[in-house]
């Protein structure tokens, strides 16, 4: 009884005192907080009010470790950064502290997760105690630790797939806007093809024929050689410029993609890399049509045209002038797309279609332990939660920069 | 009005030939398999002669072409084979799960649609106060979770924890229309949730575009009263972004289907495609496939094709 009353007097003497500051966007926001407190009271009793409280009090805490990192993070930059970085908003900066946290621990997995991913250390499903932050999963290994491996695994993946897919679609994309003609139509209509199937679908319909269990390492080695003798030819087609360029290009091309491959294989396994590659072909057109846009601006420009009179070739322009003109589109593209393919690899291994077993992966956790929901318990949850978060936090970072670079104040 | 017929007949033309086009990549993936079905079928260890035996049957022995048009023929007239983990017609299969989906996904659409342009076109009239700002940060939360972890959090809660609603959608015969509702209440919430974020977004974005265009101000300059700025000078225009925005996130319904029907083990074809892909059972992860890039071409025909017919300067050529 007295929490109720404690609570609606806290609320009550905040918003007078924002009225009485004249602050009216934080009473309009308590005031509000108050009448649904009120509704939620006579519906939910104590319990809902206490709800609120807390998740109030985490709202807060994020907010008040946002403004800390904010000024942590200008305190080191240099002046110029330190100026951009006051702009960003408590959403952003809150953004960049979670996406640090999953970088260290995604860099530092073995030396924070207590537990090796895969290391049976208990009973299944057993509740946790001093050494299991978290408890046990279905097999009896430590939750904890799997989170930990999880956010290398996953987010690594992604950003894999993500990357690939940013060269080919932005090379493509940059080729399509240099060039133009008959390269521009095709790609454009290959985009269009591509961009008209459902990727969810399209991801299954590859994965049931490469993938899952049943991908064999000559398959996908033979993919990735493939897929980067392509992005190859690509380059290739905006450096060269001779009938002996193009030979030696392409015996480089070569060397190089066989060299990708080999390293492919080295680091991944075959089912990792089939759907590095399946994300990577899905989500490119989206950055082809980005690219293909922005550069598409920026060539019609007067210095494009005295580049092209004072002899340049397509590679220079590409590099030297139409990069540097179109980064901030590009880079605020990278963190969207991340985003996207975070979240379809987190989706077809909870289908059971993506990063195989034993692997620590966020995804496949959540199915994993799915039945501990019907227990009321909310474990399972957290690897959920974690792509959650760090989909929210990339996103956060991204309205911040493309808000930046388009000068938008509405 | 000839104008319209062409740029609609443009468009569905244009579409169709997509669609066969897509028909060709469902179909020769599958020919890219390591092997061929028949192998696939029947693993590593098989004879030659059960090999061969199997590739007559299943007219693996024509050329990829045939076999293409004969199966884009019977796919036509809703035939797609049988399957080949169980040998029963996959439209039998399909059949009613794909009514099961359609429900689902109307369900959803039906409670979303609305809700979301309302609240689309309030937040757009409030926009830059907190309120929109809170919104913001919701729908963008929303919109970053996958769908597995909304639906498993409505479980926890309205199922585990309250015991309101059940964990489970599954469908029985003979089911009154209420109870039907009851059951797939959950699963048609996740969905409502997912698309409502993105809904209300686009709709605040298409109706922020269109208040600072400057026949706006000018409605505003003369002193017109603020309602009748906006049924009177805003609405007719803003026709076109919302009923893009409808069918686009009706589009988007298709994919958040495939995960949230596994969440809550409803019988549709999501559950379908995804028990086939890890059977590796060809016929119906093509039919699967085409139904649902069918559905999608056809609702982004259906956003292009309403932005045509609602759009005022070609419904009143000069």
């Amino acid at each position: 009884m007295i929490f109720v009353i404690l609570y609606f007097a806290l609320l009550l003497v905040l918003s007078c005192g924002a009225a009485y500051y004249n602050q009216r966007s934080a009473f309009l926001l308590l005031f509000s907080l108050t009448l649904v407190s009120l509704v939620v009271a006579i519906i939910g009793g104590i319990p809902g009010l206490r709800f609120i409280s807390i998740a109030a009090g985490m709202l807060l805490a994020a907010g008040m470790m946002s403004y800390a990192f904010r000024e942590f993070l200008t305190a080191l930059a240099s002046d110029e950064m330190a100026k951009e970085l006051r702009t960003a908003p408590l959403t952003a900066a809150f953004g960049m502290f979670v996406i640090f946290i999953v970088a260290i621990m995604g860099i530092f997995a073995p030396a924070i997760a207590p537990y090796g991913e895969a290391e049976i250390v208990s009973q299944a499903f057993a509740p946790p105690d001093n050494n299991m932050l978290l408890g046990a999963d279905q097999l009896g290994r430590d939750m904890f630790s799997r989170i930990i491996y999880g956010a290398r695994n996953t987010v690594a993946l992604a950003l894999c797939g993500t990357v690939l897919a940013f060269i080919l679609g932005a090379m493509a994309g940059l080729l399509a806007a240099t060039k133009g003609g008959y390269f521009d139509g095709f790609m454009g209509r290959m985009a269009d093809v591509i961009m008209s199937i459902p990727s969810l679908i399209f991801a299954l319909l590859m994965l049931s024929i490469f993938g899952g269990s049943l991908a064999s390492p000559q398959t996908s080695s033979w993919l990735l050689f493939g897929f980067a003798v392509i992005v190859g030819l690509l380059f290739l087609a905006a450096a060269a410029y001779s009938l002996v360029s193009w030979l030696i290009g392409a015996a480089i091309v070569a060397g190089v993609a066989f060299a990708f491959a080999l390293a492919g294989t080295t680091i991944f396994n075959a089912s990792e890399i089939i759907l590095i590659l399946v994300v990577a072909i899905i989500y490119s057109p989206r950055v082809f049509r980005l690219t293909r846009a922005v550069a598409g601006n920026v060539v019609v420009m007067d210095y494009i045209e005295a580049a092209k009179l004072r002899g340049e070739k397509n590679w220079y322009l590409i590099r030297r002038e139409i990069l540097p003109n179109s980064t901030a589109p590009l880079v605020a593209e990278f963190g969207l797309e991340f985003c996207f393919v975070f979240l379809l690899i987190a989706g077809l291994s909870f289908l059971g279609l993506g990063i195989q077993p034993p692997t620590a992966d966020w995804g496949s956790m959540v199915r994993e332990n799915a039945t501990l929901i019907s227990f009321g318990e909310i474990t399972p949850l957290i690897p959920a939660a974690a792509i959650a978060l760090l989909t929210v936090a990339v996103n956060f970072v991204v309205d911040w920069m493309l808000h930046r670079s388009s000068g938008l104040k509405e | 009005m000839g104008d319209i017929l062409t740029l609609v007949g443009k468009r569905l033309g244009l579409g169709l030939i997509i669609l066969l086009v897509i028909s060709l990549i469902i179909f020769f993936m599958v020919e890219l398999l390591p092997g061929d079905i028949a192998q696939a079928v029947l693993g590593q260890s098989a004879t030659p002669e059960n090999l061969a035996a199997l590739r007559r049957e299943m007219g693996l022995d024509q050329p990829a072409i045939v076999r293409y048009l004969a199966w884009l023929g019977d796919a036509v007239t809703l035939d797609f084979g049988s399957s080949i983990v169980t040998d029963a017609r996959v439209t039998e299969i399909i059949g009613e799960r794909f009514m099961n989906t359609l429900f689902l996904a109307a369900y959803a659409a039906v409670i979303a649609v609305p809700v979301s342009i309302i609240l689309g076109v309030i937040v757009a009239l409030l926009r830059n106060s907190i309120f929109d700002r809170v919104a913001n940060v919701v729908s963008l939360s929303f919109i970053s979770s996958p769908e597995f972890f909304l639906g498993y959090i409505l479980i926890l809660y309205f199922a585990v924890k309250w015991g309101m609603f059940p964990a489970i959608a599954s469908l029985s015969e003979g089911m009154s229309f209420l109870d039907l509702l009851e059951r797939t209440f959950l699963p048609a919430l996740t969905l409502v949730l997912v698309v409502m974020a993105h809904m209300m977004r686009m709709t605040r974005a298409a109706i922020i575009n269109l208040l600072a265009s400057p026949y706006i101000e000018m409605a505003r300059l003369k002193g017109a009263p603020p309602w009748k700025v906006i049924v009177k000078h805003a609405l007719p225009n803003a026709w076109a972004p919302i009923i893009n925005v409808v069918a686009l996130n009706l589009a988007y319904l298709i994919t958040g289907v495939v995960l949230v029907e596994v969440v809550f083990v409803y019988p549709g074809i999501g559950q379908a495609l995804v028990d086939a892909v890890s059977k590796r059972d060809f016929p119906v992860v093509q039919a699967c496939c085409l139904i649902f890039a069918a559905t999608f071409i056809l609702l982004n025909l259906a956003a292009d094709v309403g932005a045509i017919l609602t759009n005022p300067r070609l419904r009143h050529p000069k």
